[in-house]
């Protein structure tokens, strides 16, 4: 296969992916018609079933050039993708135990793909990039604190792409390449 | 002859020289003074000589008066810590000829950004421009900057400077920046090939096409198969670039008396298609307030790009 036509498989995977969250989302609105009081025994049973899972976070931090590593809690989900958006999203909050962030703040999750060979496309809003503060060791720092957070709690998860606004991008400013999905590097993580 | 004050922890380490024109040079050491002698095998030569700071070094540059065209650059250089008479080793027309230099970033594309406004488009330039001039006054090598001004030119076209001009080096200046505020010093990084599976891919397709890669490597068209071979360009290249890597290192390490922070591997973009021996210096953190002050001044810009001058000597030499 070309890069052409790998790109335009990826398209259409993409547009599927949307019609498929957009179809399922409609039905979602629709569904809740019941009275108010079904709804309410409803919500009670998804509070019982709720599930905590543990997962672990990497951020760098201010002693060293390393990332850190911080426990945090998410829902389970039967569904990885769901399980994954979570870990990012904790991610962009930032840190509870005074790591760094090293995302701007604005910073966005706009939708998380998992591809059958194990590669998690994960796509930020533009502030990933526009905001960025430039530099190699703070856009090593931005990659691998989600490359090595999502192959860590996801044994699926083997590489991680990372697009903006839904598009591959070269750099997030000016330094390390971006059109290629990242291996994680256990090497950056403090022991 | 030269006549030179004696000084404490001066020696004389003696170059290989492959000169027609240098036969000898030779050092004596009295009490108070040491000469330094250079016989040459004609008359008809010129000469131009130079002193510079830090490090203290004579700079003696002889040309054969008679046949210009093969521009005999014998340098010696000589200091008061150490003499070296490199340059005429490097003569052989398979060494090295051609260095790329790479300023970062550039016109609307400043890159990162220090505390009090110093960018880092402008202190790559300036560092560059000095290792420029360094280069060109210590060796015979033609010397091609990606940019020599404030302008924006894209990561592939810096590649495309090095593998159009058949460069033998490519070096890319950068200053750093981090989130962490102490983040300080220099770092020396070469490509890492994240992406093995894709290399792999890539190579077990050009075994199967090697005359297409021999015709297509030289040519500048864009079609999708050229792309991909210069994606990959680096490849062939790492072990050289990590040897340079490890060169300009130590001697950032001495200049700036910091323990060894060892050689680094990334993914840069910049490097990814040059095809020759390529390295990325960071050479102090702009984010850092003190380094950005430093960074600002003539002698610390000066201080590294001599660091990197004679790294990149060293790791000439290691070739030999």
């Amino acid at each position: 296969m070309t890069k052409k036509e790998i790109t335009l498989l990826g398209v259409l995977f993409l547009c599927l992916v949307i019609v498929m969250y957009i179809f399922f989302r409609n039905q979602v609105k629709e569904a809740p018609l019941s009275s108010e009081t079904h709804q309410k025994s409803e919500r009670k049973d998804e509070e019982e079933t709720i599930q905590k899972k543990k997962i672990l976070l990497f951020f760098p931090s201010e002693e060293d050039s390393l990332l850190h590593g911080e426990e945090r809690e998410i829902i389970s989900s039967s569904l990885l993708i769901e399980e994954a958006r979570q870990v990012v999203e904790e991610l962009l909050k930032g840190s509870n135990e005074g790591y760094i962030s090293p995302f701007p703040p604005e910073t966005k999750l706009r939708e998380l793909f998992l591809t059958e060979e194990g590669v998690a496309y994960v796509d930020f809003s533009r502030d990933i990039q526009e905001k960025h503060i430039s530099g190699s060791s703070a856009e090593l720092a931005t990659i691998y604190s989600i490359v090595n957070s999502l192959v860590y709690n996801f044994k699926p998860i083997k590489k991680v792409f990372i697009l903006v606004e839904g598009r591959e991008k070269e750099t997030l400013g000016g330094h390390i390449n971006l059109s290629q999905a990242f291996k994680p590097e256990f090497d950056l993580v403090a022991k | 002859m030269l006549k030179f004050e004696n000084q404490p922890g001066l020696r004389f380490e003696r170059g290989v020289i492959k000169s027609e024109l240098i036969k000898s040079v030779g050092w004596s050491k009295g009490t108070d003074f040491c000469l330094l002698n250079i016989s040459f095998s004609s008359n008809t030569f010129k000469y131009q000589s130079l002193t510079r700071k830090n490090p203290p070094q004579l700079i003696i540059e002889v040309r054969e008066g008679k046949k210009p065209d093969e521009s005999l650059k014998d340098d010696s250089r000589t200091s008061s810590f150490h003499r070296e008479n490199e340059s005429s080793e490097l003569k052989d027309p398979r060494e090295i000829r051609t260095v790329v230099i790479d300023p970062g970033h550039g016109g609307l594309e400043v890159g990162a950004k220090g505390k009090f406004g110093t960018l880092e488009k402008d202190i790559t330039l300036q560092i560059a421009l000095k290792l420029k001039a360094i280069i060109e006054r210590n060796l015979s090598f033609r010397v091609i900057l990606t940019r020599e001004k404030d302008v924006d030119v894209s990561l592939e076209n810096r590649a495309a400077v090095a593998n159009n001009n058949r460069a033998h080096l490519f070096i890319s200046i950068h200053t750093n920046s981090s989130y962490r505020k102490e983040a300080s010093g220099s770092e020396t990084y070469f490509l890492s090939l994240n992406a093995t599976d894709e290399e792999s891919r890539r190579l077990a397709y050009l075994e199967n096409n090697s005359v297409e890669f021999e015709e297509r490597i030289s040519g500048g068209s864009e079609d999708e198969l050229n792309m991909i071979l210069w994606d990959m360009a680096q490849t062939a290249y790492i072990r050289q670039s990590s040897q340079m890597a490890e060169s300009i290192q130590n001697e950032l390490n001495f200049l700036l008396q910091t323990p060894n922070r060892g050689i680094k591997q990334a993914p840069f973009k910049v490097l990814t298609a040059v095809s020759c021996p390529a390295v990325l210096v960071e050479v102090a953190f702009i984010s850092n307030p003190e380094e950005e002050k430093k960074l600002l001044t003539e002698e610390f810009q000066e201080n590294i790009a001599q660091a990197i001058f004679r790294g990149v000597l060293n790791y000439l030499k290691s070739l030999t």
